[in-house]
């Protein structure tokens, strides 16, 4: 383990990749600080860059946006009081009561200082368990890997917040649309006659086009709906490091626990940053002597949040790199990056490709002390940058995702499917059918029919699904959470007609 | 009368499309004596589990609380009316897309940029005029810099 991270460590620290690194946290704090662009659209707006890169580049400079989106959102959440990605929703608590107490610099301090710690700490997770799931994972026959594949799918269906219906059927069409051009035999599928149809379609025009554009076009929207509520912002910003260092040492407990919170939800399927911060805002509340200041503008409430968010860096690649199955959008785009780049993510990348699960490591942690660095000394152009308007955002982006599903076969065709596929992604976004299973559904399908096949191919019967140990207890696990969400559907309903009831 | 709300929009759309789907099925090569299942088998499972999702929520939206049923209608024209902006967006960006081989890069994309700018921003005054034209003019030759001669990606 030490030799291949040292000379995975020994890529990541050449110039160039260095270089990239910065450039990926710098967008990634960007992407992060903008209200509504998200830390997934920033990795989807990078990802054509790839293309043309070695895989350690590449990984390295997704890597660094990763590290720096999921900080980004301190920026606007402490500045605006507008949360720059959902992941840092609870910031804005108590880093913008704190901003508008006349200390932002101590806001934002506290948080990029928590980020970092955070990253590290989830890190340290990641290089323990990766290799340990990895290694357990790689007794999964094809039987288990399907049955874990349908619960990772079923799991991020039932998480779609009160739409288990539309988030199971939007993971079926996400594997519908695997299933169009040549299979794994050679034989051809719903081509309907066009032949730029038989290679089927590219993972990433796809992805991008099924969220970029609801994504885009709902930023529109909601800009419509919320006309002359911009208000000005004060950019003057100065980190009180002494303040900060004093504030950080009274939080180590609150460090240590927020960050262990974020590594174990990233590490779950369909979680991610904005549930992490959540639960672990909940806790610091409930541990804390004195959970009234809550909410007033308390470090502890930044620190949980800013920790917990970041820390879902290092726990999301755990399921992603060991089980080659991403949990949320941001590690599908991940998986789909190593895909491009001729790397299957699963147990055998930790014996074929050790250089590159340690470049993983390393560009976590040496982002996390770019990010650091940036933070605190561009913060004061990162809350300008934070202002730009989505009137200009918008037309932009989409240029440049037009761009980049151009260039990632030189084919106009792939333009065509990003088009509709966003018209796709739009529709079915004001139908309110949730897109991160769809979305894993499409990273995700290959895979489960080509395991699928194999396993009947070994055994043509069904039943061993369910004879097989593991297997069976991963479709149990399936079916449990679809009851549960099930159930949690159910409630949610009832609380929405008391409450239609109480409105009357 | 039954109106057509979402839920219900989005079933019948898919209903649909899961019937085409199914019908072209039957043309996807049939399995041979070595395979023990045929290349149209996935596709047909998925296909049947979308179908009987889409007629839940159809059936669910049939038998829909207050809240489902008493929710704000639009007509087409007044839900084309509150859309327009990103109708039009969606609009330039699909005619960007058809100009793209045709104009080549720099052209077709200083016209989708300077065109969808215009439509978000505004034109009714210089300075939107200006951070319009500076974005536009930056980014396009910017863009294909980095793509020629960074990437070795040739642009259209």
């Amino acid at each position: 383990m030490a030799d291949f991270f040292l000379q995975a460590l020994g890529q990541v620290s050449s110039p160039s990749v260095l270089a990239l690194i910065i450039i990926g946290v710098l967008f990634g704090i960007i992407g992060g600080s903008i209200p509504g662009f998200t830390v997934t659209m920033a990795i989807l707006v990078v990802f054509p860059f790839t293309f043309a890169m070695d895989p350690v580049s590449g990984v390295s400079l997704m890597v660094g946006v990763f590290v720096g989106g999921y900080s980004g959102g301190i920026v606007s959440g402490v500045m605006l009081g507008i949360p720059g990605t959902p992941s840092s929703i609870t910031t804005v608590y108590d880093g913008y009561p704190m901003a508008q107490k006349g200390e932002p610099g101590r806001a934002l301090g506290i948080g990029v200082a928590a980020s970092f710690i955070g990253t590290l700490i989830s890190v340290a997770v990641l290089v323990f368990f990766g290799p340990l799931i990895a290694s357990f994972s790689m007794n999964f026959r094809p039987w288990e890997i399907t049955a874990l594949i349908v619960f990772a799918l079923t799991l991020v269906a039932g998480l779609s917040n009160g739409a288990l219906l539309k988030g199971l059927l939007a993971a079926a069409l996400g594997l519908l649309i695997t299933t169009v051009g040549y299979d794994r035999n050679s034989n051809l599928r719903f081509d309907f006659g066009i032949p730029a149809l038989g290679s089927g379609f590219e993972i990433l025009p796809v992805m991008i086009g099924i969220f970029a554009f609801s994504q885009l076009m709902g930023n529109l929207e909601k800009l419509r709906d919320d006309q002359g509520k911009a208000k000005g912002v004060d950019t003057n910003v100065t980190i009180p490091y002494g303040r900060i260092a004093k504030d950080m040492a009274g939080q180590k407990l609150n460090t240590l626990r927020s960050a262990l919170i974020g590594s174990l939800v990233g590490a779950l399927p369909g979680t991610g940053g904005t549930v992490a911060n959540f639960i672990s805002y909940d806790q610091a509340k409930k541990f804390s002597r004195q959970p009234e200041t809550f909410g007033t503008g308390t470090p502890s409430g930044i620190v949980a949040s800013e920790a917990s968010n970041s820390a879902v860096a290092g726990g999301a690649f755990v399921p992603t790199l060991a089980l080659g199955i991403p949990g949320d959008l941001p590690m599908a785009i991940m998986m789909g990056v190593l895909i491009l780049h001729g790397i299957t993510p699963g147990p055998l990348m930790f014996e074929q490709n050790p250089i590159l699960v340690g470049a993983i490591y390393a560009s976590l942690l040496i982002g996390a002390v770019i990010m650091v660095l940036c933070q605190l000394l561009l913060v004061r152009w990162f809350a300008k940058i934070s202002l730009i308007p989505q009137e200009v955002l918008v037309p932009v982006v989409l240029m440049l995702c037009a761009i980049g599903s151009y260039a990632l076969n030189n084919n106009l065709f792939d333009i065509w499917v990003l088009f509709v596929f966003g018209v796709i992604g739009y529709l079915l976004w004001k139908a309110e059918v949730p897109l991160t299973p769809l979305i894993l559904g499409v990273v995700l399908g290959n895979n489960l029919e080509r395991q699928l096949f194999r396993a009947l191919e070994l055994d043509d019967s069904w039943m061993t699904f369910l004879t097989r140990p593991l297997s069976a207890l991963f479709l149990a696990l399936a079916v449990a959470s679809v009851i549960f969400s099930l159930y949690q559907d159910r409630k949610i309903q009832r609380n929405r007609q008391q409450a239609q009831v109480n409105d009357a | 009368m039954l109106t057509l709300t979402k839920d219900r929009a989005l079933a019948l759309v898919l209903l649909l499309i899961i019937a085409v789907m199914w019908v072209e099925s039957g043309n996807i090569r049939p399995p041979t004596s070595w395979q023990p299942y045929g290349s149209a088998l996935f596709p047909r499972i998925l296909l049947v589990v979308t179908g009987l999702l889409s007629l839940l929520i159809l059936v669910r939206s049939l038998i829909a609380g207050p809240g489902e049923r008493n929710a704000p209608r639009r007509s087409f024209g007044e839900w084309l009316a509150h859309n327009r902006t990103v109708l039009v967006l969606f609009a330039l960006f699909g005619l960007y897309a058809a100009l793209l081989p045709i104009l080549g890069y720099i052209v077709a994309t200083l016209a989708f940029l300077v065109t969808s700018l215009g439509l978000l921003l505004g034109i009714d005054s210089r300075r939107k005029w200006i951070i319009n034209l500076a974005v536009s003019c930056t980014l396009v030759p910017l863009v294909f810099v980095i793509f020629r001669f960074g990437l070795n990606v040739w642009l259209p």
